[in-house]
């Protein structure tokens, strides 16, 4: 292996393009009539996204007694499935904001795609605390406003403090994402020859015009809008955590969950951004800018976390003996020993065992292998959650209301069509918009920085 | 003022303001508001009556009229008015009636409820000396019977209706055929507890004097009434003074769950197990094959095959009269009783026998053995023997005998009447509200006899497998819409009186009868029977209490009362040794056992349409809508086979196959099955509900009807799914052995140790203390304490709370989900092992927390907490986040996944008809709400606005809740915390009083009194 100089910045980019080639490689999806390998893509998750729209019918018509949710276990897949969706999302938020705070260029290639995701997840995720609820149509009762009542909403509430975590995530990184899509969008504007999306990018692109003064604002915007979002990828996973560290059933109640929680949302955000990209980059045969290099370094971030859930477990169960109260540890036993064992080793193998696979550098850079990798992370945490909502409930303080809980197939109806709905967006994005960012690309094209050497 | 203005001279006319303003006149005018004519006119008396507030009250009511007009509530009138217009109908206040029960043969006291005229909830009548103000779970759910949309509606024949009028004359002229021929008219009757309806019997056997009257009930006692009288000459047996023995034997007698008077008995035995004040504990030893509710209770419980009972009690003679007794026994009886031993017994139960042969003796006259109505007759007669030779007579109450009106017919009788309908011999067959298709066993042929018969006549409520075998279907009224009397205990007479007009085109059964007895089809009138109960009543109780009022007086303050009393005590006779000598042995049966016993809830399949009854959960193993056969750990893994897995158990050739449920405690070659499921031609509700043991049983057992020999019993393929309200765990399995008493959720003691350490169960507790400011309850604050010394889990409780809270039924798929709606359940647990357990039970509901988890996770402000200390669910605000419900460590809370108002059985419940059971003080909650026990907030308030209306304090113990007022042992006390006299302060304050999950800190205010066993040891397990 020859000895990397540590002087020199690695190039992002496999080659150095000309940036022509650049703004038409990536606007090149835009400009084409979609093929029949979309249409097939897109008949299948909008299948998907029809089980969720009849399963959300039957639930809505008949109850949420179409689900298999029963007395102990009164949050179960629906719940579950909100928290692995807000985590999904978490990844685009970590790449664009927190890894452009920290100069890693590495990123951009990714970040226009991974924030695109954060959207659709968190959008995906938001379905979930509305449909769950017993009367959809009061949900509007959650959000604080006010009425002929009287009545406001319970602020001691957990649930609470995550309609306004949800909300406020998704409203920054929406408007994040658009920031960065101005220059796109003008540029754009310029290529396009059709006029209705002329009208529309131009519209958007809110008269971008590459002036120097744009390009300042441009960058100050971007970097206080980063800031805004980096301490959201803390908090609101960390609320999400809350819903249950403060309530007081045992393997609920766990101040450890907070961090653990964010850590378990980057490591599956990022296994689900890898395994997307691994498809994106190979359609629309953008190798170059989303490299192998980038992959790597993905892989890492799910090494590093993967290896922070894992302590997490470890330490939960530590933590229920040391406690020394009989219901704590009797909780963490029966996850590992009890009718949901199954669920509990699932997860291990998973999350804790399965990354750690990324030690070996041919495994980080070998593509099929990363990418079952990351398929394998991603189960493990939708059985995190799956193992902290239903275990604890089925089996908490009284044993005699202990029961099983089994999911009906309105609930895999839901939760197929909640992928569905996730990846039909991401289908219709990656067909309306540049997945990744050209104006930043080019500008971590060889050359593009001043350098001293090239003075 | 204008007019008067007009009318005085004042010019028309005027120039200016001024002008008009300063005219003299009405400056005059002006000063004297009121015209002298106008003040003299004015007369209170000539103007209208009405007043204004009168006059808005009319506006007000006459709009809610028009309101209600409008809407498609049809009035339909015959529903609404009395039969009987009473005093006083106020809107929105209860009127009370007191009646008499017929849900069994007991014919407890009781007061019905009414609302606007229709009945809603059934109380024990507190007057009545037996049940005393309580009433069990079976008979305050049979108010959802009277509201059932499946009753007949009208006379059949053949399946079409028929005008009550031509179906008398038909009838009638079949009778007069039938005695012309000479060809017998046989009644089939259940049990009759009525004394005017006997008499009615007897004047149709008069009238028609080719009639016979059967009587036949599944469950009955002639077992215990045939060895009384062999042993002391009459049938009238004395009830039991559970109340002043210091030892019980119960030998398979589940006096405490279903048999005979259990309210009574559950009375008489909790009050020797109060710890308020005193600890004079009597002792109970269970000696039985199954698990009973009885069995739970006990003290030393033996598992003995009901084959054994016989051998067992003769040992015990044997032992007790070995160093002599004041009663002698012959050398005939000596010679038998010699011949027995104990059977072979495990050093754990010859411990138990030892004590308790030690207990008996230091205890004569102070004990009583007790055995079931199930046991053969020879086990009763060697019982009694037992009981003399230890002189507990004193324990009998003879001022309180159980009578037997209409005897039980024989084996021989009814095979009789089977041999005479198959030759033809029976012209009429009536069978008088009753069953007999279903609950006569098969080998009679009783139903395929029916055949030869012309007439076929079934009085009855709605249709059933006897009905539908006959030819006429005549519905009857339902017992709220009856007249009726009952005398089944000495000195007690109760009379029972129509609450509601009949629903349907119903008629009072007696009144059928007598129809049919004047001859005359349009003799019957609405009060025949009323009018004859009312002569009889006359003729013999007005006569023997001869009181100084009238006899109508007397007859509206014995209805008013609901029972008369008076004294009708008899003597203690002479024990007939011979009777002992001369029965026939029992011999052991080393081999399986199937024993029959009836059902907890629905009895003898009366009540297999009654929702409530089938979704109660059975008090010990807490499976609802089944039966099963409950077989010992042992046995089960024997024939490997797991709770769920079908056996086919075979007895002489008969068959039946059912699912098994594995019963820690059962004695292992006993194989318990109930009777009373397994119904075929009954309503949507109780149709293939469960297994038809009866098909087991035959004419000719060989000591008793119930217990059967020569059985076999084997696995096969297939599963049937229980519907448990709770998961049944192995015994054996370490992780969650014992759980219960780790956590602290059952803690109890014995006796002997709270008698050395009252404290005991406070003496390792650290105080708690809160981080925060903790509200001050400065006025009231509703708490509950619970004894659980005398909680026998009989789910009288869990019913109070189901009618009086319009808790819905959701059927067994509900179930088997974890669904059930009831705001109550009564928790059991089990420690020890799997031979020998002990059983502890738990009523578990909202615990009303003053830090209540389930409040601050609300995000909506749906459940919070009351300044009186309740905490209170918003149906309104609430959207079903169900997060309190998961945050809710004692997981009372209840979701209405579906609207359960009409998911059950095609919206079974959800009709005009039976949306009048509804209690108008309660919500009737909808889908996707939460919801749980409120400490009964209505009854609250009512408390509280009558003490506004009389202008007193209210005081806790004003309010009763509807579970404390059912619990028939008062192991249910509610009331007001901050009133230190109070009996709740008191109880909060015992020292054997503690909280479920008292660490969380949440602070419950549901107190739960431990249980103390009454055993020879300081330690439990």
């Amino acid at each position: 292996m020859s000895t990397v100089d540590y002087t020199r910045e690695l190039s992002v980019l496999d080659t150095k393009p000309a940036l022509r080639e650049l703004d038409d490689l990536i606007s090149k999806p835009l400009e084409t009539k979609p093929n029949k390998k979309f249409y097939i893509a897109l008949s299948i998750t909008l299948s998907m996204l029809s089980l969720l729209v009849i399963g959300l019918g039957l639930t809505f018509y008949y109850g949420i007694g179409m689900w298999g949710n029963n007395n102990p276990v009164g949050w179960a897949f629906d719940i579950v499935n909100f928290v692995f969706w807000v985590g999904i999302g978490h990844a685009g938020t970590l790449i664009s904001a927190i890894l452009f705070l920290f100069r890693q260029k590495w990123r951009t290639g990714i970040a226009r795609f991974a924030e695109g995701m954060t959207i659709f997840a968190v959008m995906t995720a938001g379905l979930f605390p509305l449909i769950h609820v017993g009367r959809p149509w009061l949900a509007g009762y959650l959000f604080p406003y006010p009425n002929q009542h009287s009545v406001w909403v319970n602020f001691t509430s957990p649930l609470l403090w995550d309609v306004f975590a949800v909300s406020t995530y998704l409203t920054v990184s929406l408007i994040f994402w658009y920031v960065g899509l101005i220059p796109d969008l003008a540029t754009l504007r310029e290529k396009t020859t059709n006029k209705i999306k002329k009208v529309i990018y131009s519209t958007f692109s809110l008269g971008w015009r590459f002036s120097n003064r744009h390009w300042q604002n441009y960058e100050m915007v971007y970097l206080i809008l980063a800031g805004f979002a980096t301490p959201l990828v803390l908090s609101v996973h960390t609320i999400v955590s809350f819903d249950f560290a403060v309530s007081i059933i045992p393997g609920w109640h766990t101040t450890i969950f907070p961090p653990y929680f964010v850590a378990g949302a980057v490591f599956s955000g990022f296994a689900m951004v890898q395994n997307v990209l691994i498809i994106v980059r190979k359609i629309f045969n953008y190798e170059h800018i989303i490299t192998l290099d980038t992959l790597e370094k993905m892989n890492k971030i799910m090494l590093l976390t993967g290896s922070m859930v894992g302590y997490a477990y470890a330490m939960e169960f530590f933590i229920a003996w040391y406690s020394g109260m009989e219901m704590e540890r009797f909780t963490f036993l029966n996850r590992a020993l009890g009718p949901y064992a199954w669920a509990y080793w699932i997860m291990i193998t998973c999350n804790v065992v399965s990354p750690q696979l990324f030690w070996f550098k041919k495994i980080r850079r070998t593509i099929p292998v990363m990418f079952v990798i990351a398929i394998f992370v991603n189960i493990g945490m939708w059985f995190e959650r799956f193992v902290i909502i239903v275990t604890s409930l089925s089996r908490d303080f009284l044993p005699s209301s202990w029961a099983y809980y089994k999911p009906t197939y309105v609930d895999a109806m839901i939760l197929i069509g909640s992928f569905g709905f996730f990846f039909t967006w991401i289908l219709l994005f990656a067909k309306a918009l540049p997945v990744v960012s050209m104006a930043e690309v080019k500008a971590v094209v060889e050359g593009a920085q001043p350098s001293h050497k090239e003075h | 003022m204008s007019d008067s203005l007009n009318s005085s001279d004042k010019k028309e006319l005027w120039k200016s303001l001024q002008d008009y303003n300063n005219d003299p006149e009405s400056l005059k005018l002006k000063h004297n508001e009121f015209l002298d004519e106008v003040t003299e006119k004015f007369d209170p008396e000539k103007i209208s009556g009405i007043s204004r507030r009168k006059f808005l009250a009319l506006l007000s009511a006459s709009a809610a009229l028009t309101a209600t007009a409008c809407t498609d509530y049809r009035d339909k009138g015959e529903i609404i008015p009395y039969n009987k217009r009473p005093e006083e109908v106020f809107p929105g206040i209860a009127n009370y009636y007191a009646s008499t029960c017929n849900g069994c043969g007991q014919a407890c006291g009781i007061l019905i409820k009414t609302r606007e005229g229709r009945p809603i909830k059934i109380d024990g009548n507190p007057d009545h000396p037996i049940n005393k103000g309580k009433i069990c779970a079976k008979g305050q759910a049979s108010i959802l019977d009277l509201y059932d949309p499946e009753r007949l509606h009208d006379p059949l024949y053949n399946k079409n209706v028929i005008s009550w009028k031509k179906l008398d004359d038909e009838i009638i002229s079949s009778l007069k055929q039938t005695t012309s021929n000479g060809n017998e008219i046989a009644i089939v009757t259940g049990l009759i507890s009525s004394p005017t309806t006997k008499k009615v019997l007897d004047d149709f056997v008069v009238k028609y004097p080719n009639t016979k009257i059967y009587s036949h009930t599944l469950l009955n006692d002639e077992q215990r009434r045939n060895a009384w009288y062999e042993c002391y000459g009459t049938y009238d047996y004395p009830a039991v003074k559970f109340d002043e023995a210091n030892i019980i034997l119960a030998l398979d007698a589940d006096f405490l769950g279903n048999e005979g008077s259990s309210i009574e008995n559950m009375r008489k035995f909790a009050a020797k197990r109060e710890v308020v004040g005193k600890t004079d504990f009597n002792r109970l030893y269970v000696a039985e094959g199954r698990m009973s509710a009885t069995g739970m209770m006990a003290d030393y419980r033996i598992s003995l095959s009901p084959t054994k009972q016989y051998q067992f009690v003769t040992a015990l003679i044997n032992e007790l009269t070995k160093n002599g007794s004041a009663f002698s026994l012959d050398a005939a009886a000596k010679s038998k009783i010699e011949k027995f031993q104990f059977p072979e017994l495990n050093s754990n139960e010859k411990e138990k026998i030892s004590h308790l042969i030690k207990d008996l003796n230091a205890n004569r006259g102070k004990a009583v053995i007790y055995a079931g109505d199930t046991l053969p007759k020879e086990v009763h007669i060697a019982v009694n023997l037992l009981n003399e030779v230890l002189g507990n007579m004193d324990i009998y109450d003879y001022s309180s005998t159980s009578k037997s009106l209409v005897k039980q017919s024989t084996q021989q009788e009814i095979s009789q009447l089977v041999d005479s309908m198959k030759n033809g011999k029976v012209g009429v067959l009536i069978q008088f509200d009753c069953n007999p298709v279903f609950s006569l066993p098969e080998d009679y042929g009783y139903s395929s006899a029916l055949k030869n018969v012309k007439t076929v006549v079934t009085l009855t409520e709605a249709e059933n497998e006897s009905s539908a075998a006959g030819n006429y279907t005549l519905p009857i009224n339902h017992p709220f819409e009856s007249w009726g009397d009952a005398n089944v205990r000495s000195g007690v007479y109760s009379l029972q009186q129509p609450v509601i007009s009949p629903i349907f085109n119903t008629r009072q059964k007696e009144a059928i009868l007598l129809t049919w007895l004047s001859g005359d089809s349009n003799s019957y009138k609405e009060d025949t029977y009323h009018q004859y109960l009312m002569n009889n009543f006359n003729a013999t109780i007005y006569t023997k209490k001869n009181p100084l009022s009238d006899a109508k007086e007397f007859w509206y303050s014995a209805l008013h009362d609901g029972v008369v009393l008076f004294n009708e005590s008899s003597q203690h006779s002479k024990f007939n040794l011979a009777a002992f000598s001369d029965s026939k042995e029992i011999n052991q049966v080393n081999d399986f056992t199937v024993h029959l016993t009836e059902s907890y809830f629905i009895g003898d399949g009366k009540f297999s349409n009654n929702g409530w009854l089938q979704e109660t959960p059975h008090p010990v193993s807490k499976v609802t809508w089944d039966n099963y056969a409950s077989v010992s750990p042992n046995l089960a893994k024997q024939l490997l086979v797991e709770m769920n897995d079908l056996v086919e158990i075979k007895v002489n050739g008969k068959s039946l196959t059912l699912p098994v449920l594995v019963q820690p405690g059962a004695e292992n070659n006993t194989i318990n099955i109930e009777f009373g499921y397994g119904r075929t031609v009954v309503g949507v509700v109780g149709k293939d509900v469960g297994f038809n043991a009866i098909t087991l049983m035959s004419k000719n057992y060989s000591s008793s009807p119930f217990i059967y020999e020569n059985v076999s019993i084997k696995k096969v393929s297939g599963t049937h799914k229980l519907a448990s309200t709770q998961e049944h765990h192995s015994l054996d399995d370490t992780f969650v052995k014992d759980i219960h008493r780790k956590r602290k959720i059952i803690q109890e003691g014995t006796v002997e140790k709270y008698k050395k350490e009252p404290n005991f169960l406070h003496e390792e507790k650290e105080k708690l203390f809160s981080i925060t400011t903790e509200y001050q309850y400065t006025g009231h604050k509703w708490a509950m304490a619970i004894d659980l010394n005398k909680c026998t889990s009989c789910g009288g409780c869990v019913t109070a709370c189901n009618v009086e809270n319009n808790v819905p039924v959701v059927g067994k798929d509900q179930v088997l989900n974890g669904r059930e709606m009831q705001w109550m359940r009564i928790d059991r647990y089990y420690s020890g092992t799997p031979d020998d357990p002990i059983a502890s039970n738990q009523p578990m509901l909202c615990q009303h927390c003053d830090n209540a988890p389930c409040e601050n996770v609300c995000p909506v402000n749906a459940t919070n907490h009351s300044p009186d200390g309740l905490n209170q669910m918003v149906y309104n605000r609430c959207v079903g986040t169900r997060y309190c419900s998961n945050n809710c460590p004692y997981k009372v809370r209840r979701f209405n996944f579906f609207n359960f108002r009409d998911h059950f059985a095609d919206a079974y419940y959800e009709n005009d008809l039976t949306s009048l059971v509804h209690n108008p003080e309660v919500t009737v909650r909808s889908r996707g709400v939460m919801e749980k026990c409120t400490f009964c907030v209505q009854r609250i308030m009512e408390a509280r606005s009558n003490a506004i209306r009389d202008g007193k304090e209210l005081k806790g113990t004003d309010v009763v809740t509807a579970c404390q007022q059912a619990c028939p042992t008062t192991a249910i006390t509610f009331g007001d915390a901050n009133d230190p006299d109070s009996p709740i302060a008191k109880l909060r304050d015992h020292n054997l009083s503690y909280h479920v999950l008292e660490e969380l800190n949440v602070k419950p205010n549901v107190t739960y009194i431990a249980k103390l066993r009454n055993t020879h040891s300081q330690e439990i397990l």
